[in-house]
């Protein structure tokens, strides 16, 4: 308890206990041979529960006990002794102390004194607290980063309002392309200023929808080689249901070198599903068609019996590697991409994205 | 594009199975996504990716079988028979509009006599699932599903004066498209226009007024090319989408309309009758042509780590339909053909001869050589905070960036500047509750009106013990057209109190570095209790803000409930976090704990009184420990309050012993009477 009234104290005070008469430490000493060895003895004859917790308020009681009554005999050990004195009777305690948690073992089965207490009830609940869940998408994106670690590949960060520079033009994505349509971007204005035509000017600004801006923007400050893995938010103005968010996650994986080949991507994402799904998962890869790969491909992964769809990936497309001033003669790079919402889930049987973005704790609380 | 397997064999010989058939195509770029069995045919679903729009049609899938399986490719070569009259004398095209029509050819055929089309070609369109309506029409629709190339035919006598012009729409243009529907144009769509009135809309559909009815004797065969981009607007801004549109949007072969207008032509005059006018009229710019492309042998074991042989390259290149193919010792050059318009560079063509060579034979077990990655600070920080914050209860949360704007007006700490405005908002992601309050377009500012609402959410769903955060970054706008800072920031909404969040975040700042310790200064913010809010320091450096949702801001969220919120910088938090701590010696000499009870005013912080104290310590305080604050009027007369505290000390070279316990006190004592007034109870 607090003290609300008392002035500060020492937190410790213990009163030296003293006894009148003067003992030599070889009576001391001699007088605790013969009681370890009563006491050893009675422990050891001991047949039942009774007569061992006689023997232990004989020799062990806390207020009348010969041992407690023989303590009180070290004040009478002269001061030179006192030292020898203390280490015996501890010795002593210790050995008094062990035959009787022997006896109380062979008799009593190890169960001690606790099963004797009629009102402690073991079932009752503990005091638990609660931890709380990091997001499942948090957890899906850790995972995948961890693995991608391991493959070598370092996480990369980039602005999520980016210019249309990053997000399509470096990227080998013509202006006639329908991915730069404004209907399907979150194009951006300054709220106050009433220029609605932003999307018209040179650069505009646009929610990024897709992470391989951070590619770009890695391979700009950077020379090869290159091994990032990019994730986070991206956006797109899909209506809401139950497999489309406007604003979802992205994995991507960029690796820039001499004479990096689709070999290297096939083995990667072997290795990568391998890792994720904890088997040796076949992975294959078929053409497929995206602006900033050449040539394109879909990488699917062999599991429970069909081949799922695992993410678009690709040969670096040679306008891109010259839009970051990188000589396509040179070097080469193998990128990919996954969405994480899927991965996800799938891992958790997820079957509305929307829950994702809810945050019901009772959701979150499952993960 | 579903294509059948009984109208495939007009092209190519299918001898293989229909699942070895299906894995081929698959593995070659044309994704099998289901087959299904109709009437002795088969309609085989595929997807075709966007650069291929010669696959959207059954010719060009076949011409991808004949290379992969090294077969024969049969392409029909249409002759009808002509009369002598010429169409040039009846009819007349002039297009106004080459941004959006570079090419229109037309050819006329009188006389045709309406009726079903002949069985074989109803039964190939319905295995498409395409709707079955007379022989003029149905033929136009079998031959865009044959070779691509989409095509009309218009009722001749409803062509005003036999003219044909293509122009863009004039603004607010009405017109009644054959699904009945009227539509308002505008300028930039183009359409089909008699001397009169739109009859088509260019690429999309045609008219309702030109319809081939089963009155009409004369039919005008379309065959066009619209530019993309046109057509995918038009269609988009009129929610149209026709299998017609779908595939100028893709890009069709500019040099295959005569073929196309050939062939439907011949296909009429079989199951129609009737006479084919001498000659077609064709205006426009001529068809594009691909330039060559030289591949390097070389190139393709750079680029896919396999090695092909020399000789698989050029009979592949020619089985895709490539020509003027010329070989040296090192590489290939040949032109690809007008419909393979996403041929134009060297890597292109390294694709094509992978994909036919096949992608399954490029190993997946390759040495990679080993690279060692690290993880940035910043991720390692954010993995602290977030096992902290798990670790006191709170959950995370992941809300959206855009948020709508009385949330964003609500509170925004970090900068005074308007946000930035989505020229879209995000549709569907308010509940229910606050689904009015406004289009969710504008980049948040700050992460804590998003937390207040999803703490509405959970008490109205009546759960219990909420405590959530987030980490994400706000948009704090640089400049008009600049890309604004994007600091990621951590929000903190909770249902306990003040001081249990404020205790959670002091854990959180101890934990990343153990000697830094968060001070508070005063703030002013509607969004927060005028009392219990509290900007967040450590040393100079600004942490973030804390505070108990304001009256007036939980009314606007429909919050019946208290909250705690915070938002922090993860910068700064990155900043002060000690990633390797450094050992200090422990002291093993004993510690002395004294008790203090003061009396002071009530305008007296802790924060002050506690560092006299500290200061009073100096180098022998091991900790100090606020117990409680206790106001009692009737001993301690008005505006008073008692502090109650322990000071444990501790000496790194000695057992610290009553005296000089003492000696610290009495500095602890007359430091806090000289700055703070302060009364020693007792």
């Amino acid at each position: 308890m607090f003290m609300t009234d008392g002035l500060y104290q020492p937190s410790l005070t213990r009163q030296p206990i003293m006894s009148a008469t003067a003992m030599p430490i070889e009576e001391f000493v001699k007088q605790l041979d013969e009681l370890a060895h009563r006491a050893t003895t009675a422990f050891e004859v001991a047949t039942d529960a009774d007569s061992l917790d006689e023997a232990r308020v004989q020799f062990l009681g806390a207020k009348r006990g010969e041992f407690k009554s023989l303590q009180k005999n070290m004040g009478a050990v002269p001061g030179e002794s006192k030292k020898e004195a203390g280490m015996k009777l501890n010795a002593v305690k210790k050995t008094i102390q062990l035959a009787f948690e022997d006896a109380q073992v062979r008799l009593l089965g190890g169960a001690g004194e606790a099963a004797k207490d009629p009102e402690f009830d073991p079932t009752l609940p503990g005091h638990s607290f609660r931890v709380g869940k990091l997001h499942p998408i948090t957890q899906t994106i850790n995972e995948l980063k961890d693995i991608m670690g391991r493959l070598g590949f370092t996480p990369a960060e980039g602005p999520e309002v980016e210019d249309d520079h990053h997000n399509f033009e470096a990227l080998n994505i013509p202006r006639s392309h329908p991915a730069r349509d404004p209907l399907d971007n979150f194009y951006l204005s300054v709220a106050q200023s009433q220029n609605n035509d932003s999307t018209l000017a040179d650069n505009p600004l646009l929610m990024r929808s897709q992470t391989s801006t951070v590619q770009i923007r890695v391979m700009e400050n950077t020379e090869p080689p290159i091994r990032i893995v990019s994730l986070g938010r991206v956006y797109r103005p899909d209506e809401t249901d139950a497999t489309h968010y406007p604003m979802f996650h992205q994995i991507e994986g960029l690796m820039v070198d001499q004479n990096v080949t689709l070999a290297d991507l096939k083995t990667v994402l072997h290795l990568f599903a391998t890792n994720y799904l904890g088997n040796d998962v076949p992975v294959r890869i078929r053409p497929s068609f995206f602006p900033f790969t050449e040539p394109s491909v879909e990488a699917d992964y062999f599991w429970n019996g069909k081949w799922v769809e695992f993410g678009g990936a690709g040969i670096v497309d040679p306008n891109v590697l010259r839009s970051v001033g990188y000589d396509p003669e040179k070097y080469s790079g193998f990128a990919f991409g996954l969405g994480i919402e899927r991965l996800c889930m799938i891992r958790h049987q997820i079957t509305d994205i929307r829950y994702l973005f809810t945050n019901d704790v009772r959701f979150l609380r499952q993960f | 594009m579903i294509v059948s397997w009984d109208w495939l064999t007009e092209y190519v010989d299918l001898k293989m199975s229909h699942d070895d058939l299906v894995d081929r195509l698959t593995m070659s770029g044309l994704n099998h996504e289901g087959t299904e069995p109709i009437d002795g045919d088969q309609a085989i679903d595929l997807e075709v990716t966007s650069n291929r729009a010669d696959c959207l049609g059954h010719i060009g899938v076949a011409r991808e079988i004949a290379a992969l399986y090294e077969t024969p490719l049969r392409i029909p070569n249409p002759q009808p028979q002509t009369i002598s009259a010429k169409i040039s004398d009846h009819c007349s095209v002039e297009i106004t509009s080459p941004e959006t029509c570079y090419r229109y050819t037309a050819r006329l055929i009188r006389g045709v006599k309406i009726g079903p089309s002949p069985d074989w070609m109803q039964r190939r369109l319905e295995s498409l699932g395409i709707g079955i309506v007379n022989n003029v029409v149905d033929a136009t629709n079998y031959v865009m599903f044959e070779c691509g190339q989409p095509l009309h035919a218009f009722d001749f006598a409803k062509i005003k004066e036999g003219k044909i012009r293509v122009r863009n729409s004039a603004q607010d243009e009405k017109f009644t498209a054959i699904d009945h529907h009227h539509y308002e144009l505008d300028s930039s769509m183009c359409v089909i226009a008699d001397a009169a009135d739109a009859i088509a809309l260019g690429g999309v559909m045609g008219g309702a007024d030109s319809e081939v009815s089963d009155s009409t004797t004369d039919v005008l065969i379309e065959a066009a090319y619209f530019e993309q981009l046109a057509i995918r607007n038009a269609a988009r801004k009129l929610k149209l989408h026709s299998p017609s549109s779908f595939r100028f949007e893709r890009n069709v072969d500019s040099a295959q309309l005569d073929w196309a207008s050939r062939r439907v032509c011949e296909l009429i005059l079989e199951s129609a009758g009737g006479e084919l006018l001498e000659g077609v009229i064709d205006v426009g710019q001529s068809p594009r042509t691909p330039d060559p492309v030289k591949l390097r042998y070389h190139q393709l074991e750079r680029l896919l780590g396999i090695q092909i042989p020399e000789a698989f390259v050029a009979p592949t290149l020619e089985k895709l339909g490539l020509t003027n193919i010329s070989t040296d010792e090192s590489s290939v050059t040949a032109t690809p053909p007008s419909w393979r318009k996403d041929l134009t560079r060297e890597a292109d063509l390294v694709e094509e001869v992978g994909r036919i060579y096949g992608f399954d034979k490029i190993p997946d077990n390759v040495n990679v050589p080993m690279a060692a990655s690290y993880r940035p600070k910043a991720d390692r920080t954010i993995d602290r905070i977030r096992g902290v914050l798990t670790a006191a209860g709170f959950d995370e949360a992941v809300t959206t960036s855009l948020i709508p704007q009385p949330w964003s007006d609500a509170f925004s700490p970090w900068t005074e500047t308007p946000p930035m405005m989505s020229s879209q908002p995000m549709l569907g992601v308010l509940e229910e509750y606050s689904k009015n309050i406004g289009a969710v377009n504008l980049l948040r500012r700050s992460l804590v009106p998003s937390l207040i609402e999803v703490a509405r959410i959970n008490e109205y769903r009546s759960n219990v013990d909420v405590n959530l955060f987030e980490t994400a970054k706000v948009y704090l706008p640089q400049g008009e057209n600049e890309i604004p800072d994007q600091p990621t920031k951590l929000g903190l909404v909770s249902r306990r109190d003040y001081f249990a969040v404020k205790g959670v975040i002091e854990t959180l700042v101890s934990t990343l570095n153990s000697s830094a310790r968060v001070s508070v200064a005063p703030c002013s913010f509607s969004a927060l209790d005028a009392s219990r809010s509290a900007e967040l320091l450590v040393a100079d450096t600004r942490l973030g803000w804390i505070g108990q949702v304001s009256q007036s801001v939980r009314k606007q969220f429909g919050l019946r409930s208290d909250a705690i919120v915070a938002e922090l910088d993860l910068a700064a938090l990155e900043k002060l976090a000690v990633m390797i701590p450094v050992y200090a010696a422990t002291s093993s000499f004993p510690t002395v704990s004294r008790d203090f009870n003061f009396i002071v005013d009530n305008a007296v912080r802790w924060g002050e009184l506690e560092s006299t104290v500290r200061a009073a310590c100096g180098e022998l305080l091991e900790s100090i420990e606020y117990r409680e604050t206790f106001r009692d009027e009737n001993k301690d007369g008005p505006n008073k309050k008692r502090l109650l505290l322990s000071v444990v000390l501790r000496s790194a070279t000695a057992t610290l012993t009553g005296q000089e316990a003492d000696e610290i006190c009495k500095s602890i004592i007359s430091g806090c009477e000289s700055k703070h007034s302060a009364a020693l109870v007792g």
